[in-house]
């Protein structure tokens, strides 16, 4: 009955052409999944976050150069000893429902987050030596720690949960986990399961009200259709792939074009990479290593296959990261260096091209989770200038869980993916000996007792300019062991409807950051509402 | 007849089991769990994942627990209608499949009704000329939309007629209303078109060249009785191909609810395969499998209603044992 009711209605409004608010109040966003919670302790998917970043705000936000600043926290201190963190809500942050926002609810969160119960995948780990969290008063919480931890200030972009709405029953399993009460610009106004999320101004909202009225996020997994719908306008947004890129300048190139959508290229922590197996023997020793950076022509892969919006990668952190180094000159493509290097390792022709050291021939298995084209590509034309130098290389397209599940295991020879990075990267997780598989993202093995020795010093490492020279000494050394090869760093690009104004990017992409979709105006809504 | 109706039912149960065990025993030994791919949700992101919040997700949905017991749970659950939660959003899977069906069944019923309303005629025209031009473009277009897989059909439908005419909505939900299902309906329903006219033509072809159709015609029947002849006669291999359209549709609309960003049952499954999330994906094969066996099982008892032969048949004792 109720399905027929539906029915009716939309042959009614069909008919009736009406569509609701006036489209200039509205923004239209693509989310390429179904948001499985809007429980933001719980989220860990692109599409969760995205709606979040406009419900929730974090106690610190990032802002667009990724600085931490005040959110819900008017201030998030640290005690001499590191050991204790104290937060200052602000006096007007409420919750959709007009009650404050406390110390109690800080409390909650952080309990409920360190409960081994609670199923949060990516949270937990940022509060590693926890203690207990209290409430001082009804707007500060103390948070102690047994151990230090410079980067544990990033664990403060940390969305709450309501005490109230939340308490009672598994959080993993609540039902405001699909109706989260919200303390940021915009509250959940409806959500049709798999079709859309409407968000419509959270009026409680302490900070400067959003200029669209609404913003409806539609599920599109696929890529293909969405780029229709942001021809027609049926959506605001969506990334672009290079072919659409390219389409769509075209089409600006063309008289009389004004509705076209804009392209934004911007900077983003995020590179792609082959992984080496360190551990096995045809990886051992970086010489080869070095000459299978030196056998990719990264510049040609920049210029054709991302059609020259693509940088070279010179180790593990991305030029987009405040301490990148950018005096670290990468591996230049020069097959005639990478084939002395791999003689100079005692890798030589044999009788049928392949390379060989005594019984060891110079072949593996390079895997790549399916779905990036270009990403096939690059395998591909590199298989081809490995197979000149005498390195036999097969490629083995994987489903992308089974792909994951390999690569954690660290059962993978070889592989291709690209890597995304946080705004303050701990890069023990991926770079030191002890986070290999299967505790750690090590999966690579890659051991350098030096570089483990400046990952430790990172963790209690508070002074910003030393932090930088650490980190520029750590990507020097992994630059020279080159225990992957790092490839390129892809811009992002973004096409966005001609009539969305103040779109701001930053290297955490368009919207997590503050105030990020929330400072969007349309062609109607110039100003803030206040 | 009895005797023939149970021996198929309870070979249709039997498949049911099979299908449930084989895909239990698929998703439960690919790589990658539930748990790894949720905190990888974000792509390769160099975050660690805690071990503690791992194991909890793991025990909350008894993923550490022995595979066989799994299986058991989740059957004698089964049985009361109890499919237990999503793994992906711990919702109950009964209300998540609830929420999908209504688009999956209006969108397979509208195709299948479509298919059959324009590809029994076309088969038929096709077939009353067995190599005229009608019969050589028809074939020519059913074997093109044949081979054309679904997913690119859909595709290219929607860029033409959505992106590029403009005719029909992108989206289909409560603001465009009917039209935005015209586009999803008519891709699902051309594959099967096909199908239909080709299999209509070949029968009614043989029924047309049949010495009993030379007989009526002799005895001066009309060209509309002969075909209504011709198509009493092919009801048998229609009723078997009803059953096998219904696989073909169901399969083919997770590729077009995906394509045209519809919420039903197909998209569902696929997320729920690529999430390993084992509760959906074998609550989801049941229902399929339970169509599927059901149109097979209806086939052959309408086979046998039309065509007692098979029934003997079947009923007749192996070669080498005495009655």
């Amino acid at each position: 009955m109720k399905k027929l009711a539906l029915l009716a209605a939309a042959i009614l409004l069909s008919a009736c052409g009406v569509r609701g608010k006036s489209q200039d109040s509205v923004v239209r966003r693509r989310l390429d999944g179904e948001p499985k919670t809007l429980n933001p302790i719980l989220a860990t998917t692109d599409a969760e976050q995205i709606v979040l970043a406009l419900v929730e705000r974090n106690l610190l936000d990032y802002d667009e150069k990724l600085n931490l600043v005040p959110g819900l926290a008017e201030d998030v201190s640290d005690s001499p000893d590191h050991l204790t963190t104290t937060i200052r809500l602000r006096k007007d942050a409420r919750w959709e429902d007009g009650t404050p926002v406390t110390s109690a609810d800080v409390v909650f969160t952080l309990t409920t987050l360190l409960d081994p119960k609670t199923p949060a995948l990516t949270r937990r780990a940022l509060f590693d030596g926890f203690v207990r969290a209290e409430a001082v008063d009804a707007r500060t919480a103390r948070v102690m720690f047994k151990t230090v931890a410079a980067g544990r200030r990033d664990a403060f972009n940390l969305p709450l949960l309501s005490a109230a709405a939340w308490a009672g029953g598994d959080v993993a399993t609540h039902p405001r986990n699909r109706n989260p009460l919200a303390n940021g610009p915009y509250r959940l106004g409806s959500w049709e399961a798999g079709r859309t999320l409407t968000l419509v101004r959270n009026t409680q909202y302490f900070g400067e009200k959003p200029a669209p009225e609404q913003v409806i996020f539609r599920v599109v997994p696929e890529t293909a259709p969405a780029f229709a719908a942001l021809g027609t306008g049926d959506l605001d947004e969506m990334r672009l792939t290079a072919a659409q890129k390219k389409e769509l300048d075209a089409k600006a190139g063309t008289a009389g074009t004004a509705d076209v959508p804009r392209v934004i290229t911007f900077d983003e922590l995020s590179y792609i990479y082959f992984g080496w197996n360190n551990r096995l023997s045809v990886f051992a020793d970086r010489r080869v290593r070095r000459a299978l950076t030196m056998l990719v022509d990264r510049e040609s892969i920049g210029r054709n296959l991302y059609g020259g919006l693509a940088k070279l990668a010179n180790g593990p952190l991305p030029p987009a990261h405040w301490a990148w180094d950018s005096s670290i000159a990468p591996w230049p493509y020069d097959p005639k260096a990478a084939e002395a290097l791999l003689d100079d390792a005692g890798f030589r022709k044999g009788a049928d091209g392949t390379r060989r050291k005594g019984a060891l021939r110079l072949a593996f298995t390079l895997s790549l989770g399916m779905g990036s084209d270009i990403q096939r590509q690059i395998v591909e034309l590199a298989q081809q200038s490995y197979r000149k130098a005498g390195i036999d290389m097969a490629i083995q397209p994987l489903e992308w869980a089974a792909f994951a599940a390999k690569m954690d295991a660290g059962e993978l020879e070889a592989w291709a993916a690209a890597l995304n990075l946080d705004p303050n990267p701990d890069l023990a997780v991926s770079w030191h000996s002890g986070q290999v598989p299967p505790t750690g993202l090590n999966s690579a093995f890659y051991r350098n007792s030096e570089v483990d020795s400046l990952l430790d010093r990172l963790k209690t490492t508070f002074d910003k300019e030393e932090t930088r020279a650490l980190l520029a000494h750590v990507q020097a050394l992994i630059h020279e062991d080159e225990p992957v090869t790092f490839l390129n760093v892809p811009l992002t690009k973004w096409g966005v409807a001609s009539r969305l104004t103040n779109v701001r990017t930053s290297p955490y992409g368009l919207f997590l950051f503050w105030p990020g979709a929330a400072g969007w105006r349309t062609s109607a809504t110039t100003g803030p509402i206040s | 007849m009895l005797r023939f109706t149970l021996r198929r039912a309870a070979s249709a149960l039997l498949t049911l089991l099979g299908v449930l065990a084989l895909v239990f025993g698929l998703v439960t030994a690919a790589p990658g769990d539930a748990a790894a791919l949720a905190a990888r949700a974000g792509g390769n992101r160099a975050v660690s994942v805690s071990p503690e919040a791992l194991a909890a997700f793991r025990h909350l949905y008894g993923l550490d627990r022995p595979v066989a017991e799994r299986f058991l749970t989740w059957t004698w659950r089964a049985l009361r209608l109890d499919f237990g939660r999503s793994l992906v959003d711990g919702q109950p899977v009964t209300a998540r499949i609830a929420r999908a069906l209504p688009t999956t069944f209006a969108l397979n019923l509208a195709a299948l009704f479509l298919a059959c309303l324009v590809g029994v005629p076309l088969g038929v025209a096709a077939a009353r000329r067995p190599g005229g031009r009608l019969d050589r473009i028809s074939g020519f277009v059913c074997d093109a939309l044949f081979s054309t897989p679904t997913f690119v059909l859909g595709l290219l439908l929607l860029l033409v007629f959505s992106g590029w005419l403009r005719v029909t909505p992108v989206f289909a939900d409560a603001e465009t209303g009917l039209s935005g299902f015209v586009l999803p309906v008519v891709t699902l329903a051309l594959a099967s078109l096909a199908l239909v006219a080709r299999f209509v033509r070949v029968c009614v072809a043989a029924a047309l060249a049949d010495p009993a159709a030379r007989a009526g015609r002799a005895r001066g029947e009309g060209p509309p009785a002969e075909i209504r002849r011709a198509l009493r006669r092919s009801s048998a291999p229609f009723a078997a191909m009803g059953a096998a359209l219904v696989p073909a549709v169901v399969s083919g609309s997770i590729l077009v609810e995906r394509v045209f960003s519809l919420p039903g049952a197909g998209g569902l499954l696929a997320e729920a395969v690529f999430a390993r999330d084992l509760p959906t994906v074998l609550a989801l094969t049941l229902l399929s499998a339970v169509v599927v066996v059901a149109a097979s099982l209806a086939a052959d008892l309408v086979t046998a209603a039309l065509d007692p032969r098979t029934v003997r048949a079947d009923d007749a004792p192996p070669r080498g044992i005495a009655p």
